[in-house]
């Protein structure tokens, strides 16, 4: 399955946090999306905005200080 | 699914950097500094010691006075409201039995006790503006720079104009708009007063915020 | 075994804390200031202050202007960093948080992404700046440390500052995304 890749590096609180919003919104169900973020700060909200959607979640840490967030949209 | 996390998962332990040992040897340093101010001013080494403790304790919990005034409206979050509502509350406590104490004894109420006026509310809509498009307040910014980010050092260096500026433009606004004195709440209202109307307002914020992010996300 | 894997590790200095927790933590540090030094914590006096020095040291006269003639301002300025080392509760927080980065291995530079950006970062800070000293403070020394005093500027800046951020995010959706 594909997955689409959102990259926010150097983009600081709240614009990864309302790209990933607006991104989802056009997914489909099923579908998965990549935040990819060297922000300490989105990686608490971009999944707390997730979990509280209903969708599932799971944050790696890819190198020191830079993660991926897969979210994919079960609903 | 699956097989994007362990293609993702495997490249993580390869060649990541453990920066474990700096950190430990910046530790050691900073208890240096520490040691070395506290031998001409333990006031100063003190604050250096509560800084470093702030700053360590803002990002371990990724604790942002920002995020707690924008989110709300921007993205639906009011957890870092809630947690800027108790933070104030706990210090509210300690900070009101030192002024109780202090009024019992005749001396200076201690505290950040200021004046209000037209002054606050410009310096406030400008802070707020200014904190939202450039990513963080002062706390924030100085965690940010700590942690790294070349934006939040831009930001912090036009701060410091910003500051300069403010202060030179400061007597203008204290002859035009500040009063003498701030307004301390026990003094209008009587502590019993005071304290419950500062509390009731804390916990309506609290529920407020508490509402708020449990309706249903709106997109 | 390998401290990273320890799961005290990851629990206090790997994984984020509550928000919670750092807002208790952070409420009990400030009380911890005003008991230990009298003071509530500040942030931003001090960027006026370190201004000041470098207006100083380039040639400028800000010890003429009123606000350098208040009693305690004044008296920051004159002996200079040596005589006057509060300010490192700022530092403070910088390497606080360099250290907390540290520990967890997640330093990382965060490269600047576009002008757009810049030019946010420069405005918003040269508006805070200002915002700041108006109005005695930040969201620590005002809103943070001006609240728990239960003094009025406190809270009427608490309110306002609302308001703001409202307007920044308006602009934020428009022009930085």
């Amino acid at each position: 399955m594909s997955a689409i890749r959102l990259e926010c590096l150097g983009e600081a609180c709240p614009i990864p946090l309302i790209k990933a919003q607006k991104k989802m919104a056009a997914l489909r169900v099923g579908e998965v999306m990549i935040v990819e973020t060297d922000h300490s700060c989105a990686l608490k909200n971009v999944p707390e905005w997730a979990s509280k959607e209903g969708y599932h979640v799971e944050v790696t840490e890819v190198d020191a200080g830079l993660w991926e967030i897969y979210i994919k949209k079960t609903k | 699914m699956t097989e994007i996390k362990t293609s993702i998962g495997a490249k993580t332990n390869n060649k990541r950097m453990n920066q474990i040992p700096i950190g430990v040897g910046l530790l050691i340093a900073i208890i240096g500094v520490g040691f070395f101010v506290g031998i001409q001013q333990p006031k100063s080494a003190l604050l250096w010691g509560f800084g470093v403790a702030a700053g360590f304790v803002l990002q371990r919990s990724r604790f942002c006075f920002t995020a707690s005034l924008r989110d709300p409206l921007l993205t639906g979050g009011t957890s870092l409201t809630k947690a800027v509502v108790i933070a104030i509350a706990t210090a509210t406590i300690g900070f009101a039995a030192l002024q109780f104490a202090a009024v019992t004894n005749g001396i200076a109420i201690p505290g950040n006790i200021d004046p209000v006026g037209i002054h606050t509310v410009v310096g406030a809509v400008l802070f707020g503006i200014g904190m939202v498009i450039a990513g963080g307040c002062a706390s924030g910014t100085l965690m940010r720079v700590g942690e790294g980010s070349v934006m939040q050092m831009i930001s912090f260096i036009f701060f410091l104009i910003g500051s300069l500026w403010g202060a030179k433009d400061f007597g203008w606004w204290s002859i035009n708009f500040m009063p003498e004195k701030g307004i301390f709440l026990p003094e209008v209202l009587g502590w019993p007063l005071a304290i419950t109307v500062q509390f009731v307002l804390l916990l309506a914020i609290f529920i407020l915020a508490d509402w708020h992010g449990n309706k249903k996300p709106s997109q | 075994m390998d401290l990273r894997n320890n799961v005290y590790y990851k629990k206090f200095l790997k994984e984020p804390w509550p928000y919670t927790v750092g807002a208790v933590i952070l409420g009990l540090l400030n009380i911890g200031m005003l008991v230990s030094t009298g003071k509530a914590w500040g942030v931003t006096s001090y960027f006026a202050t370190w201004a000041a020095w470098i207006y100083q040291a380039i040639g400028g006269h800000p010890e003429s202007w009123f606000y350098f003639q208040e009693k305690s301002e004044a008296a920051a300025l004159v002996g200079g960093f040596a005589q006057n080392m509060q300010s490192l509760s700022d530092f403070g927080i910088i390497f606080g948080a360099l250290l907390a980065t540290l520990l967890a291995s997640q330093f990382r530079i965060k490269k600047i992404r576009s002008w757009k950006q810049v030019a946010a970062a420069a405005l918003g800070g040269l508006i805070m700046g200002y915002g700041a000293r108006i109005s005695f403070g930040c969201n620590i020394g005002t809103l943070f440390s001006g609240v728990a005093s239960m003094s009025i500027h406190g809270w009427v800046y608490w309110i306002f500052i609302f308001f703001g951020a409202w307007i920044g995010g308006k602009l934020l959706v428009k022009y930085l995304i």
